[in-house]
């Protein structure tokens, strides 16, 4: 090798003898300490400004939707043709940013991947918030809340029943089953470390608060046993839920006819960029978190640095899946595949195609070079570039397909009006302020795995089997 | 999980190398001969055999490039349980050259006039338009032609042949030369993320050329990842197989054990679950929208002749070995994941023969002593380039610094 | 082997500060042959569960039935939902599509199977429990952070205060405790059972409701929460309106208003519009003649006229043809377009009999165009004509076969 010998040392190191996933005193009660104590003590001043903040965003998305809720979705951008309009494509952004936790949690857990334990519980909680917001979008956009209970197959009035044959309905499932068993994974990875906080709490209420959500855990090994098998069960089970949820988000498009949306890759394609945004999200949060936190030796650089190897490698997924439908739309033979490519690439919206082909394929193609992957103020901006990225695919997806109808007389150019932003943007405020009461009051680090990571919780003899 | 102190042996097998090539050989060599003999017999201009040799073809690469990624994706990630059992799929990769052998004999239904006339080729069916849809399929003439695609052919061949050699030969070196350093193995950590895309690339551009094309005025985005799926399940089939078939002749008694079947099970049931979400992806979608440039393809697998099969392949590939291997007790049996495993080379077989064959005769399903005598006259091909390799090397990536880890390696 | 003053004792814990202590405890103890007892530890110890003797759960089975049973009804529900209590036909799929219930009957497995996980796992652990004595004891405390304990309980048939505790400072322990079972009760207090139970009733409540509205019926109009377009603000016709100072509801038209047709026929050329020529039927053609005009009248001869007169004008179209099948009292039988006293008829006559229909035969005017009026009397000309053609009306240099 041409590098120096202190450069193939240090490659070595990260092949051979990785450093240990938790740094400094890695001892059991510093683990224990150093993630209750952020739910003990009063929270950092930085934590009460960007809660204010986060609040009065969430108060523009509150009064964004009564507005809407009274005035009718004529006050959104949204017409014929792009009736879907920004309201799904907040939708599919936000589904796909709640694919990293469950990810995380589930399909590294079966990998065996170790190093998920400094940024599960962090990135699942995430996911939940995420799915909060997806939801949300959805549920306005159908325009009379009010009966939104039809899309539940529950008797109603009218004694009829949801259509099962629509991908719109298979959506409600997946999100709604996604949402409750990535809440039931979430919340069972947290009952040893709500015990933890239990046996902790010097104030009556906070342990008969967490005592509660705690449910008498005690840590004894024969329910360590079948908690253990269940969650291996449940990790099984989430990881095709998890790849699920956005396939049959892109069913919705997939299964109509329209050129642009009808094709077969789309549901690996769209599991891919779902993974690929949840990690930017989770790296955008992770970077300020650990430092507000002191939370630098459980959630360390080779986390990050992981993640950001999982960032380039979706990146590249995505990339592969734009340029096999480039591909298939010429090979096809059908003119109007072959139009709806050449017009996003070209057509009135080439900016955003441009932006998403720029923010998605090249911008994370920085990360083959170790020094970027490994440092902070990089990871942080192309975290943020890719989060751009993935909301103008979603964008590009939804309006380039729609606007340009088979009738040239119905093409229109789709503007969103400040009520369409006012609503986005205050969505990142509901997001924001379910994440930092997480932060505040919840473990957010998951204590008893990240202790299973360091040497302590192995015998050095007696290991054979 | 402390790495357990491993003696750094080689595991010769040369004699036992030496007999399973042979007997690949002699398959090889009957199985083709017969095919040939078989197909000249039908008087078809030898379009049945061809048909046939084509899905031969296609079983023999899944196992090469399904061994190509197999070695890659160990690398990319690092991964320590697999060190055992890599050897063998570098072998598998390794094959290329054999595949280039099996490939020449393609090039005559790209070049002869034969059935031009009624059928567009005597094999793929765009060499020249004809019929309905000439007009189509003309339009990819840019794409589709006999010179492009000649070259292409050549050229995936090339590629994965470089790739081949370059892993093959430092993880060789990793074992004679003791690197202190590991230089070998840092040099293949370092290519194998650029080699998945080359991979990805060339892999789907390949499927897309010889399998899809076989019906050239039908299209899938999925088709690559479709195939992909199947080489996956392929190699981790064929690592079974050949691990309890070391062990059984006395080899790698220690180096593989329940975990690694574990693992190697693990990963047969995952991608028969992804092999089952891609191909019903591609089903549901074209089925949904029912377009008619699309949907001929499974209206043809769906009707008529092709149907029972059809229904048959969702439970012989899904539903069967999903339940059969969905145990972690089946899973750490050896014996009864190999018969697993070679249960699943087969219906993966059934798999690629549906997807090409309808192609070729839509009415009627075909199937005879000609597909059989090919296949396995291309699984012998197939073995006898896989076994070769023992007769020179280990079957042990002995000098791999992960060996260690990979023996202490336990599931929970 | 147990005594009267242990009846008050819970059990003995014994405290171990790693792995390897605990590991080697629970062998002990296991192989002294207690069964009532169990380890804690802050984290799952790998090892543990074959040096306590813990057996394989059963659970998996639990989830697999669960998930068997979550698809089946997935599939259950969409077959009675969409293809027997309501079907309905919708985007060209049978009522009953498979492959369409795939995704559903997915995630509805998914979802049993992982609820099922989840709270059979809590309830074959005892679990939630709201007070556990073990929670007594100060030393306890540290099981979920750094300490590893073994627990004994005093109901063990090997229990015995001394010997146990002994065997368990033999085996290690860096402090041997017993814990007594606490005065008060160990159930949840009133106020928290009450608060749980309102609620779970309170949520049973809408779906009570809903189920109750659904198998009752009414005279009474349904109650409108929110209005919909249920009660739009319209005037019906003909109602009388105080909008307008005259009282009427429905507009007459504004002063000087006329129809366009109206103006037209009025206007540049009554023959054209009318086929008249003051009181007589115009003969003459209003238009010129040309090709593209006779192809037109082709078509909208195929399309209007056909059905009934047929094809070739000998009203013995598809309408004609099935009528004299079910021979209607009513039925009057297209006119033949080749009887004499029909070519006689002036080109007006025809143009007046397409607008305003003659005896059973509707006026076609709110359909055709004027034009394309003109263009079916052209065609019908020349239908007439070619039924009537002899050898000599054939151009010269046509070629007849």
């Amino acid at each position: 090798m041409a590098n120096t010998a202190e450069l193939t040392h240090a490659e070595l190191d990260n092949i051979i003898d990785p450093p240990a996933l938790v740094q400094g005193k890695d001892d059991l009660a510093s683990i224990t300490d150093t993630v209750c104590n952020v739910a003990e003590n009063k929270p950092p001043r930085a934590w009460y400004i960007a809660f204010l903040i986060s609040l009065g965003v969430l108060g523009m998305l509150g009064a964004s939707i009564v507005y809407l809720v009274i005035t009718g979705v004529g006050v959104w951008g949204n017409n014929q043709p792009v009736a879907w309009g920004w309201p799904i494509v907040n939708f599919v952004f936000w589904v796909g940013i709640g694919h990293a936790g469950t990810l995380i949690s589930a399909v590294l857990y079966l990998f065996r991947q170790g190093w998920r334990t400094g940024i599960n519980r962090f990135a699942e909680a995430m996911t939940i918030f995420a799915v909060i917001c997806a939801g949300m979008f959805p549920a306005i956009h159908v325009g009379r809340i009010w009966v939104i209970y039809w899309v539940f197959p529950i008797p109603n009035q009218m004694a009829l029943w949801p259509n099962f044959r629509s991908p719109l309905l298979w959506d409600v499932f997946a999100v709604s089953t996604y949402f409750s068993v990535s809440l039931l994974f979430w919340y069972m990875g947290m009952v040893p470390d709500l015990a933890s906080l239990r046996d902790r709490a010097k104030k009556k209420m906070s342990r008969l608060l967490y005592g509660i959500f705690a449910l008498g855990w005690t840590g004894a090994n024969r329910q360590w046993h079948r908690y253990e098998r269940v969650y291996l069960l449940l990790a099984a089970l989430a990881t095709p839920l998890v790849l699920s949820v956005h396939s049959v988000v892109s069913f919705d498009f997939a299964t109509s006819q329209l050129p642009g949306w009808h094709t077969t890759i789309l549901p690996p394609y769209f599991v891919a960029g779902a993974i690929f945004s949840g990690f930017a999200m989770v790296v955008t949060l992770a970077v300020p978190a650990r430092a507000l936190f002191g939370l630098r030796n459980l959630i360390t650089m080779r986390h990050l640095e992981l993640m950001n190897k999982v960032i380039l490698a979706t990146g590249l997924m995505v990339g592969y899946a734009y340029a096999m439908e480039f591909f298939i739309s010429w090979y096809s033979g059908n003119k109007y595949e072959g139009f709806a490519f050449v017009n996003r690439a070209f057509g009135s919206y080439a900016w955003a195609y441009w932006i998403m082909v720029s923010c998605n394929v090249l911008v994370p193609q920085i990360f083959w070079f170790k020094r970027f992957r490994r440092s902070i103020p990089v990871m942080f901006v192309i975290s943020i570039f890719v989060n751009i990225g993935m909301w103008f695919e979603r964008f590009v997806i939804v309006v380039t397909s729609l606007n340009r109808d088979f009738l040239p007389s119905s093409w229109h150019y789709f503007s969103p009006t400040y009520v369409d932003f006012a609503t986005l943007i205050g969505s990142f405020g509901l997001f924001l302020t379910l994440f930092l009461l997480f932060c505040r009051f919840l473990p957010q680090v998951a204590i008893a795995e990240v202790k299973l990571q360091t040497p302590h919780a192995h015998a050095h003899h007696g290991d054979d089997h | 999980m402390n790495p357990v102190n491993v003696n750094r042996e080689p595991v010769l097998a040369p004699d036992l190398a030496a007999r399973v090539s042979r007997v690949g050989l002699v398959l090889a060599v009957l199985g083709l001969g017969a095919g040939f003999a078989l197909g000249a017999a039908e008087g078809d201009n030898l379009r049945h055999f061809f048909w046939a040799y084509l899905v031969g073809f296609a079983f023999f690469f899944t196992f090469t490039l399904g061994g190509l990624f197999f070695v890659l994706v160990q690398h990319v990630t690092g991964a320590k349980w697999s060190v055992s059992v890599r050897r063998m799929g570098e072998f598998a990769m390794n094959t290329v050259p054999a595949l280039g052998i099996m490939a020449i004999p393609l090039l005559y239904p790209l070049l002869t006039n034969a059935g031009r006339e009624e059928f567009g080729g005597l094999l793929w069916p765009w060499v020249q338009p004809h019929g309905e849809h000439a007009d189509l399929v003309a339009m990819k003439e840019p794409f589709l032609n006999v010179p492009f695609f000649i070259g292409r052919m050549v050229f995936y061949l090339l590629v994965w042949w470089l790739m081949a050699r370059f892993f093959m030969k430092r993880s060789l070196q990793q074992d004679t030369d003791r690197d202190p350093a590991y230089a070998p193995t840092i040099a293949m950590r370092k290519l194998s993320a650029p080699g998945i895309i080359v991979f990805a690339l060339t892999l789907s551009f390949a499927s897309f050329d010889w399998l899809m094309s076989t019906a050239p005025e039908w299209f899938s985005t999925i088709f690559g990842v479709y195939i992909f799926a199947g080489c996956v399940l392929t190699i981790h089939a064929w690592l079974v197989i050949s691990s309890v078939f070391l062990q059984k002749q006395g080899y790698m008694k220690k180096e593989v054990n329940a975990e690694h079947y574990h693992d190697l099970g693990k990963f047969m049931t995952a991608f028969t679950v992804f092999w089952a979400y891609i191909a019903f992806s591609q089903f549901m979608l074209i089925w949904y929208a029912n377009l008619p440039e699309e949907t001929g393809f499974f209206h043809s697998r769906t009707t008529e002749a092709w149907k029972t099969m059809s229904y048959l392949l969702i439970v012989t590939n899904f539903f069967v070995p999903f339940f059969g291997f969905l145990s972690r007790h089946v899973k750490r049996k050896p014996k009864m994941l190999a018969m697993w495993a070679v249960y699943v080379l087969i219906v993966h077989w059934l798999d690629l023969y549906w997807l090409v064959m309808p192609s070729m005769s839509p009415e009627s399903n075909p199937f005879g002593l000609i597909e059989v005598a090919t296949t396995i006259g291309a699984f012998g091909l197939f073995l006898w380039a896989f076994a070769r390799q023992g007769v020179r090397h280990s079957v042990l990536a002995y000098g791999d610094p992960k060996l260690g880890d990979c023996l202490a390696h336990e599931n929970y | 082997m147990s005594n009267n003053s242990s009846a008050e004792l819970h059990g003995i814990i014994a405290e171990y500060h790693t792995v390897e202590e605990i590991l080697a405890a629970a062998e002990t103890v296991r192989e002294a042959g207690y069964t009532r007892w169990d380890c804690h530890t802050p984290m799952p110890v790998h090892g543990l569960d074959r040096a306590m003797g813990v057996r394989e759960t059963r659970l998996p089975w639990v989830v697999l039935i669960a998930g068997l049973t979550g698809g089946g009804l997935g599939v259950l529900m969409q077959w009675w939902m969409n293809a027997i209590d309501y079907n309905y036909r919708i985007s060209g799929k049978p009522d009953w599509s498979l492959p369409a219930n795939i995704p559903v009957a997915f995630e509805t497995t998914v979802l049993f199977a992982a609820f099922a996980a989840f709270f059979a796992m809590w309830i074959a652990n005892g679990l939630p429990r709201w007070f556990n004595p073990l929670s007594r004891n100060a030393r306890f405390a540290r099981a979920t952070d750094d300490r590893f304990f073994v627990a004994i309980q005093a109901s063990d048939p090997m229990f015995d205060q001394d010997a146990t505790a002994a065997m368990l400072s033999s085996s290690g322990a860096h402090a041997v405790e017993t814990v007594e079972e606490p005065d008060e009760t160990s159930r949840p207090p009133a106020v928290f059972r009450g608060a749980v139970w309102s609620l779970v009733s309170l949520a049973m409540l809408p779906l009570f409701l809903v189920a109750m509205a659904r198998y009752n019926t009414s005279d009474k109009p349904r109650v409108h929460l929110v209005p919909d377009m249920d009660f739009a603000k319209r005037i019906k016709a003909q109602a009388v309106s105080d909008l307008f100072a005259d009282g009427r509801g429905t507009r007459p038209p504004v002063a000087g208003t006329f129809a366009l047709e109206d103006m037209e026929a009025v206007g540049a050329d009554p023959a054209y519009y009318t086929g008249k020529l003051g009181d007589s039927f115009v003969t003459d053609f209003p238009l010129e003649v040309t090709p593209e005009l006779m192809q037109r009248g082709q078509e909208r001869f195929g399309i209007y006229c056909a059905v009934c007169h047929g094809d070739d004008g000998r009203g013995k179209g598809m309408v004609a043809q099935r009528a004299a099948v079910l021979s209607p009292a009513t039925w009057v039988a297209p006119t033949d377009l080749h009887t004499q006293p029909v070519v006689d008829l002036a080109s007006g006559q025809l143009f007046d009999s397409i607008s305003n229909g003659v005896r059973n035969m509707p006026g076609y005017s709110s359909q055709i165009s004027y034009q394309d009026r003109w263009a079916i009397v052209l065609y019908t000309r020349a239908l007439q004509r070619s039924q009537a053609a002899s050898a000599q009306d054939i151009p010269e240099g046509v070629n007849l076969r």
